[in-house]
Formats: C-alpha cells, structure tokens, sequence
C-alpha cells in the first residue's frame, strides 16, 4: 500500500462538533504516522473524492477528519454512519514546520472549518512542550469549533481567543484584526521571536499575510485547491507564477512564497482547468 | 549531446512533458522545462469547457502505476488560448494536445491552438476512457481526419496511438500515410479496478486507463514494432521512470520520450533523469544521444523455437 493508493476503512466514531461539522474517525492497515498541516484525499464511494485536512492523530492509530457540509460530497459524508467504509489516500503534502528552537509568540490562528489542521498541530506542540496561543475566528457562536476541547487546554497556561463576525461569542470581529491588536505593542525583537501558523478562508489568510509582511513575522499558511490526484499529476492545483502544486510543494507555504503567488487570494482553478475568481 | 530535433521542434533535451499530466498552467510547463524538460505537450484541449469524471479519477493501483479516467476535463480553446500565449513569453517548443467530436471541432481547435503560438499539434485520437478513441481504432479514420488537418495546418502534427487495438501498426501507418510528422506510442491501456470491501468499481467512470510503471514494456514492445514499419519519428511514451527507461526507448527506435505518471514523485525526478542520461552518454563514449537510436535493431533475435 504507498500513500497514493485507496485504502477502504470503517468509519470508528462520529462526534458532531457544531451545526453542520462532524468529526469521524477511523483506524488504518498503513502504519505511517501523519504530521499536522498533511491531508488526505477521502472518497465517499458512488459520490466524490476530495482533499481533507488531518484533524487529529493518536498514538493508537486513530486518524480523524473534521467536515463541514459544503456542498454533495460534504453532505453525503455526513449521512454516513459509524461502521459505514470510506476509501484514504495519504498522507499527502508537507507539514506545519515547527521552528526547532522554541519560539516565545507562537499562534494558531484559525478561520470556520480551517480550525481542522491547527487542532492537530495544537495537539502536537503540547506533546512537545510548547506555548502558544490560538485565535479562532467563526461567523457565528454555533460554529465555533472544538470550544470544550481548547478550554481543557486553557489550564495549561495556553491562550485562547474566539472572536466571532457578530459577536455572539468571545469578541466581535475578525481574527487577522485581533491578531494585529495582539501584536501591537510588540517590541522588534518579539516580533522577531514570534510565528505564525494559519488556515481559513484565503481572503483572511492574505490579510494575514500584510500583516505579517509589515511587521516582519515568519508565517505559514495551510491553502485548499481542488485536486484530481492530490500528487502532482493532474495540475489543478497550481499556484500562478510560480508553478507551485499545492498537493505535493504545500499545502502548507511560508509567507515569502505567499508574497511571490499572485493567485493567493484571488484566483484558483475548477475541474475543468479554468482559472476562476476565489 | 542530449539535443534533439523532432520535424521541425528543436529540443534542449529528448523529454518531451506527455498530454494530461501537469499540461494546465503556463507556470508548471515552464517549471518543468527549467529543470530540463526538451518540450511540452499540453492537457489535451477541446472545442468547450469540459469538467471530465468526478473523482476519484486518478489513484495510483500499484508502486509507480497509475489509472485515470478523467474523461478530457479541459477549459476549452478559447479559455485555453490566455494560457498558450503565456507560454511563448518562454520560447519553448510548445505541443498543443487536441481533440473533439467531429474532423470539424479538431480542426477548429487545432487551427486556434496554431494561431495562439502552438509550434505542434498532438491529435489525441485514443483516450481510452472517451469517446474519441473510436477514431484511433480505425485506420480509415485516422487516415481522414490526419488528411484533413494536415491539409489546413502549418504546423507539425503528431498522432498520439490507442495500444487498446489489435494491430497498432495498421493504424501508425495509417496516420503516417494522411501525412503525420510523427506518432506517439502509446496512449494509456484500458484498465479497472475493484474496491474488495466495497465492492464497487473505485474510479467514478468504473475503468480508466493504465500509466505508469507497469505499461513500459508494453510501450517499449510497441515502439519497436512501429520502428520497423514507419518512416516518420516515433515519440515513445510509457512509464518511462528513470534515465534507464529513456534510453531503452531510444534504443528501440523513439526519436524522443514524453514523460509523465513518473512526475508523482516530484519536478526533481527530470534533473535525475537528465544527470543519468548524460553519465550514460559519456561512460559509453557517445557524444550525441541520437547515436543510440535503433540500435536494439541491430541484434537478430531468434524467429523459431529450438526443438528436441
């Protein structure tokens, strides 16, 4: 079995995390052990194959998916049950590359459904012993993700910021703009000391990068592009100019990449290879 | 040493990118010639947007071999257009993989793919999962439709071959014969597989066709067939993987190689490949690649079998 073929497996647990998120998990014959930022192509056999974040991994094999109903093949995988198969392929793509030498401003900051990957990664760097603090932005209270969970985290002495459109939970507005007040009164060597690792929705992710841009924070950016293959083949993924392939060169870049990608935050591709508006 | 002119395409090197792998964005070709792709042919292209099977539509099935049925997913001639024109900023020799429904809608394709900058026409008559593979199974088709484009095309125009017939050599002459420049052997070979716990086909359109490391012998076989009937150059094309692969293929005729399912493992597999052919060049003393070409034809093989 390599990372590029369809395993079936048996879906172990289904826990719904808000209105319309679910959770699934499953265990695997393969034995390769995912990092945070990794994905996996999940088919939902006689629908649709597509391109899912990671959302947690355990020692015991156990490998969970985070879905929001979005359209037919996010829909169809919330119809399913516990004991129900659902084909893996992966892991695919790189990783949230944690800086070896710890540093002292690490965030996570996260927008509606790309909570998914920072939730492993937040998982993670616990195991390894590190501060940070998270920035979760929603739309709406009933869609803020895995609450319970991160307040359990919060008696680790690790920060913990919601921020919702409305404000009908934690404070009202957006995530880049709570970040920036975070960092405001941030010396130039805190800055310097500080990392960013990000998923959302890419307009969020680009007023991300400006910022980090101009104060000269190191980030990283996990993007989503539709992908046949998720290995390189079918170039739907593409990242104008640059030629960069999100399934196999990301899906996690850094923020001078970002810088170089005109796409970012503007265009991507549709099935047929038409370049269309994000 | 590794130059090759294939009719009037001059190429820095004999990897050609095959049709459907990577073929989308002006940036990824250009990647790929950065690190020593000769010339690229694109995704093939058709009259409209066309958005293929759903997925899966690509996996691989064993290490290194794939199956796809993506079912001609293209943006369209004049979609695509924008795309061509990005391309010639780079002065590569470009390949512009063509199809439709009709001679008509191939012409029209191929005709706008020309005036956009195309240096190349590929006819993709044997996609093995669409429809137009019922024109690469006939040679009285393939001899019409190459006829008519031939005669209202300025550029080169190559014939990619469907190996899912019984005598692909009546067909390469056949295309030969309406005036091809040269064919690519081969297209992919009509294959499926079955999920066991599911039960069910995986790939959405049920079969596909087979690429990759498992169909090179295949293709290497049929390249040394076609050598010794055709006139014109063959491209061969088929799980090519390494440097190795690419001088067998030369060595059974092809005047140059496409490269493709191989290209999973990353865009560095082309430096690997150029470095290996280079090496092999010079640890046999050749100070050209085409020196090789044919040479596996020079040794007799045994016709009939011992008996007791």
């Amino acid at each position: 079995m390599t990372k590029n073929m369809i395993e079936t497996v048996k879906i172990k647990s289904i826990i719904e995390e808000c209105d319309g998120v679910k959770t699934f998990a499953f265990e695997r014959n393969s034995t390769v052990i995912p990092k945070p930022g990794q994905f996996v192509m999940i088919w939902v056999p006689g629908v649709d194959e597509i391109p899912m974040s990671i959302s947690s991994y355990n020692e015991n094999g156990e490998w969970a998916i985070t879905i929001k109903k979005a359209g037919d093949c996010t829909n169809s995988i919330h119809k399913l049950k516990v004991g129900d198969y659902i084909g893996v392929r992966g892991p695919l793509g790189n990783f949230f590359q944690v800086p070896q030498e710890k540093k002292k401003n690490t965030f996570l900051i996260g927008g509606g459904i790309g909570m998914a990957p920072l939730r492993f990664l937040a998982s993670e760097l616990i195991k390894m012993g590190y501060n940070f603090k998270v920035i979760e932005g929603a739309k709406v209270k009933n869609e803020v993700l895995f609450v319970n969970e991160f307040l359990e985290y919060q008696k680790e002495n690790l920060e913990f910021h919601f921020c919702t459109d409305d404000g009908s939970y934690g404070e009202k507005g957006f995530a880049p703009e709570f970040f920036e007040h975070l960092i405001e009164n941030f010396t130039k060597k805190d800055l310097k000391d500080s990392v960013v690792f990000t998923c959302g929705p890419e307009i969020m992710l680009h007023k991300i990068l400006q910022i980090c841009i101009e104060k000269e924070v190191e980030m990283y950016a996990s993007l989503e592009r539709i992908m046949r293959c998720g290995c390189g083949l079918c170039g739907l993924c593409v990242l104008d100019p640059l030629g960069l392939l999100v399934c196999n060169d990301g899906p996690v870049f850094n923020s001078h990449m970002l810088a170089e990608i005109e796409d970012f935050g503007k265009f991507k591709r549709d099935f047929s290879g038409k370049k269309t508006s994000i | 040493m590794l130059e090759r002119n294939i009719s009037e395409l001059k190429l820095k090197s004999p990897l050609i990118l095959a049709s459907g792998i990577l073929g989308v964005s002006y940036s990824t070709m250009k990647r790929l010639v950065d690190v020593g792709i000769g010339a690229v042919t694109t995704k093939s292209i058709g009259p409209k947007p066309r958005k293929g099977y759903k997925n899966p539509s690509i996996i691989e099935v064993n290490q290194g071999t794939f199956l796809n049925s993506v079912g001609l997913g293209n943006p369209g001639i004049d979609n695509f257009i924008t795309e061509i024109k990005e391309i010639k900023k780079f002065k590569f020799p470009l390949i512009v993989s063509v199809f439709g429904n009709s001679i008509e809608s191939y012409l029209e394709v191929a005709l706008k793919a020309e005036q956009a900058g195309a240096d190349a026409i590929e006819i993709n008559i044997s996609c093995p999962h669409a429809e137009v593979s019922s024109i690469g199974i006939d040679k009285q088709l393939t001899f019409s439709i190459v006829k008519s484009m031939k005669k209202e095309l300025n550029a080169p125009l190559f014939v990619k071959l469907n190996p899912n017939v019984t005598n692909i050599g009546e067909i390469a002459l056949a295309a030969q014969n309406g005036g091809a420049d040269a064919v690519v052997a081969i297209n992919t070979l009509a294959a499926m597989v079955v999920d066991i716990n599911t039960k069910r086909p995986i790939l959405s359109h049920g079969s596909g066709g087979l690429s990759g490391k498992a169909i090179h012998s295949i293709a290497v076989k049929k390249v040394y067939d076609l050598y010794k009937i055709l006139e014109i150059p063959i491209i061969g094309c088929g799980g090519a993987s390494n440097w190795q692969d690419v001088i067998e293929f030369i060595l059974v005729g092809a005047s140059a190689v496409q490269i493709g399912t191989v290209l999973y493992q990353g865009f560095d597999i082309i430096t690997d490949i150029i470095n290996g052919l280079k090496k092999y060049l010079k640890d046999n003393d050749y100070s050209s690649i085409s020196e090789l070409k044919g040479l596996a034809h020079e040794f007799k093989t045994q016709e009939v079998p011992d008996f007791d």
